[in-house]
């Protein structure tokens, strides 16, 4: 497929468009200003309709990109303006900026629909994007365009680091500087402008936000961030060309895979992701059945298993065939009364609270005791013997 | 004894919500310096003016020329969310010794891994910084300002939210770095810990109520003066100001 003439540009295109804002937008991502990719491709509208009024004369692409740039770069000084001097809020400058040059852009679109119905059909290709019209030349330039982004990330990580965790330790730090930070809201202004020729002014913002959503779902790390974000980034580049291919529309498609990624790192990540979360809730809330279970059978008081329980238990030898609890049992259940019982000490011997409080929260923590925790717990209190009940404490060789 | 810090007739405007109004003083260089006064005080103001994080409205300030500086933030003010693990956020204080080409060398790794340790963060230093305690919190980022090797270190509010044994560890490197000759300023909010730890102190409540050697600065006269309810009427004074020089008011 890479080999035809014809597919080759638009999906080195999408490609490389969707790393080039996968990559900026995990910086954008960090630092809380997704959005602001979401104002500069609106506010890049009017320059792109106003371009296009005027080349009824000067017909050339390059003309309608640099006015789109310059009129993203009017809309950020105009949000920096009402956030610095008008001390409005980020998210309504935002919204404000987003929505007057969006408000413009279409006021001349609509004359332009009425005057030059052919300019009108460019219009509709920068507002939703039109992979397929890419050519060589469009991808060489973007190629060359992520190559300076991946430079600028690369030669300035630590400032983009420090300045995005903790701009003032920067500055004091003297990491940052304004030319680099200008230059990082230029590229993004450049990226959103060659972004919408290939994906549409909509759809651009999309590709900021998803591909670092997903990627943070991964990882801790900074500098995972970006491989993990670019990877997915392209692969929604590469997916979305390819599934648009029976003839809807590429910029779309792309959105959707990017989301989609999105949307199943939110759920499923190994660490982050919500549905394991709750899955690791309902396995602890188990494990609390199965430890009061344990307890109750060291005790020796008359408990009734449920079958799953039974067979469980029998499964890991925790319980013998007439039910009494086997060796490993015992000790498992003698753990869980020494948890229940040193915090219990703990309670009253380290916080002061109430003897006759302390059962009730250290039927809680008995779940709750890490070995590191509970080696912690056995010097503070000096190995005790007795609970603040006057119980015994099973020693810790029983289960070691 | 050399001077660390000079400040002369010092105004501050910080987003008309916490001024300073002519502070001027004087602190000597290789002591701890509390910084104290009531909530709104403009503590945390003076650090970021000191630090040229904020422009004064008029007025000088002159740190010690070229010595290097470092800063640890408020709690609150950090992103926790943020995707950096407890090493790399103790790496950042090497940062400023490493020109914009080099690496972290084997050397600035080692100095790292010496000041987790220090702090006792040695085990969690894989971690995310949210996943850590309060306390394990703030000594990461003491750890932070030790790897920087500043001379003049402002910390704001360190002991605000953390436990004993963090604050232990705490006290034990600021009098540690005091011995190596460098100048500590504390914003702080616990009187008897800076009548018992601290050399000198720096009394604010908008206005300086006084600054200099501990034992002159922190009078019982002296505390009435920051923190009495006297300065409830200075506290409506400040407020009609601010209201007036926006022109909410007629």
């Amino acid at each position: 497929m890479i080999l035809d003439p014809v597919l080759r540009a638009p999906l080195l295109g999408s490609m490389l468009m969707a790393l080039i804002a996968s990559l900026i937008g995990v910086l954008l991502f960090v630092r809380k200003r997704t959005l602001i990719g979401e104002a500069l491709s609106h506010a890049s509208y009017p320059g792109v309709t106003l371009a296009i009024l005027i080349s009824g004369w000067i017909s050339a692409e390059w003309v309608i990109l640099l006015a789109a740039f310059i009129s993203s770069l009017l809309g950020f000084g105009l949000i920096n303006f009402l956030k610095k001097r008008l001390k409005v809020k980020e998210d309504a400058a935002l919204s404000f900026v987003l929505a007057t040059f969006f408000g413009m852009g279409t006021l001349v679109a609509s004359i332009v629909s009425r005057t030059h119905s052919f300019q009108f059909r460019q219009i509709q290709v920068f507002l939703y994007g039109q992979a397929a019209t890419m050519g060589d030349g469009h991808v060489l330039f973007y190629a060359l365009f992520a190559l300076f982004v991946i430079a600028l990330l690369v030669v300035f990580y630590r400032s983009f680091l420090v300045c995005s965790f903790d701009p003032h330790f920067a500055k004091i730090s003297q990491l940052g500087s304004k030319v680099i930070e200008s230059l990082f809201l230029a590229t993004v202004a450049a990226s959103v402008v060659i972004g919408i020729r290939s994906v549409g002014v909509i759809m651009m913002a999309a590709l900021f936000i998803a591909p670092p959503i997903a990627a943070r779902q991964f990882t801790n790390t900074f500098s995972k961030m970006f491989w993990l974000s670019a990877l997915f980034g392209v692969t929604s580049g590469f997916l979305g060309t390819f599934l648009s291919l029976s003839g809807l529309p590429t910029g779309p498609m792309i959105v959707l895979v990017a989301s989609l990624i999105a949307l199943f790192s939110l759920l499923f990540a190994p660490k982050r992701g919500v549905v394991i979360r709750y899955l690791r809730v309902l396995r602890f809330r188990m494990v609390c059945v199965e430890e009061n279970l344990l307890k109750a059978l060291w005790h020796q008081k008359l408990v009734k298993l449920s079958p799953l329980n039974h067979f469980l238990f029998r499964w890991r030898g925790w319980i013998d065939q007439e039910g009494h609890l086997t060796e490993l049992g015992k000790s498992l259940g003698a753990r869980v009364v020494r948890a229940h019982r040193l915090w219990e000490a703990y309670l009253v011997y380290s916080l002061g609270m109430g003897i006759s409080q302390v059962h009730h929260n250290a039927e809680e923590m008995e779940h709750l005791l890490t070995p590191e925790l509970e080696e912690e717990l056995t010097k503070l209190l000096d190995d005790p013997k007795q609970d603040p009940h006057a119980q015994p404490i099973p020693p810790r060789e029983v289960f070691a | 004894m050399k001077e660390a810090l000079r400040i002369d007739q010092l105004t501050v405007d910080y987003e008309k919500i916490s001024a300073l109004w002519e502070i001027s003083l004087d602190i000597p260089s290789a002591q701890l310096v509390a910084i104290v006064g009531p909530n709104g005080a403009g503590k945390s103001t003076l650090v970021k003016t000191i630090l040229g994080l904020i422009k004064p409205v008029c007025g000088t300030i002159s740190l010690q020329k070229g010595k290097q500086v470092s800063y640890v933030p408020q709690r609150q003010s950090v992103d926790w969310d943020f995707p950096i693990t407890v090493y790399d956020l103790v790496m950042m204080g090497r940062y400023c010794k490493l020109r914009f080409y080099e690496r972290p060398s084997r050397i600035d790794r080692k100095i790292v891994e010496e000041c987790l340790d220090r702090v006792g963060l040695s085990g969690v230093k894989h971690q995310q910084i949210s996943q850590l305690s309060g306390g394990q919190q703030g000594r990461a980022f003491i750890a932070r300002a030790l790897v920087s090797e500043a001379d003049l270190y402002f910390l704001d509010e360190p002991f605000a939210g953390i436990d004993e044994a963090s604050s232990q560890v705490i006290n034990e490197i600021l009098v540690e770095l005091k011995g190596e000759g460098k100048t500590l300023f504390v914003v702080h909010h616990d009187l008897e810990e800076v009548k018992q730890r601290f050399d000198y102190a720096i009394l604010l409540n908008r206005r300086l109520v006084a600054s200099g050697v501990i034992d002159q600065v922190m009078t019982k006269e002296n505390l009435k003066r920051a923190f009495g309810k006297e300065n409830l009427l200075f506290d409506r004074l400040t407020k009609l100001t601010e209201q007036k020089a926006m022109g909410f008011t007629a």
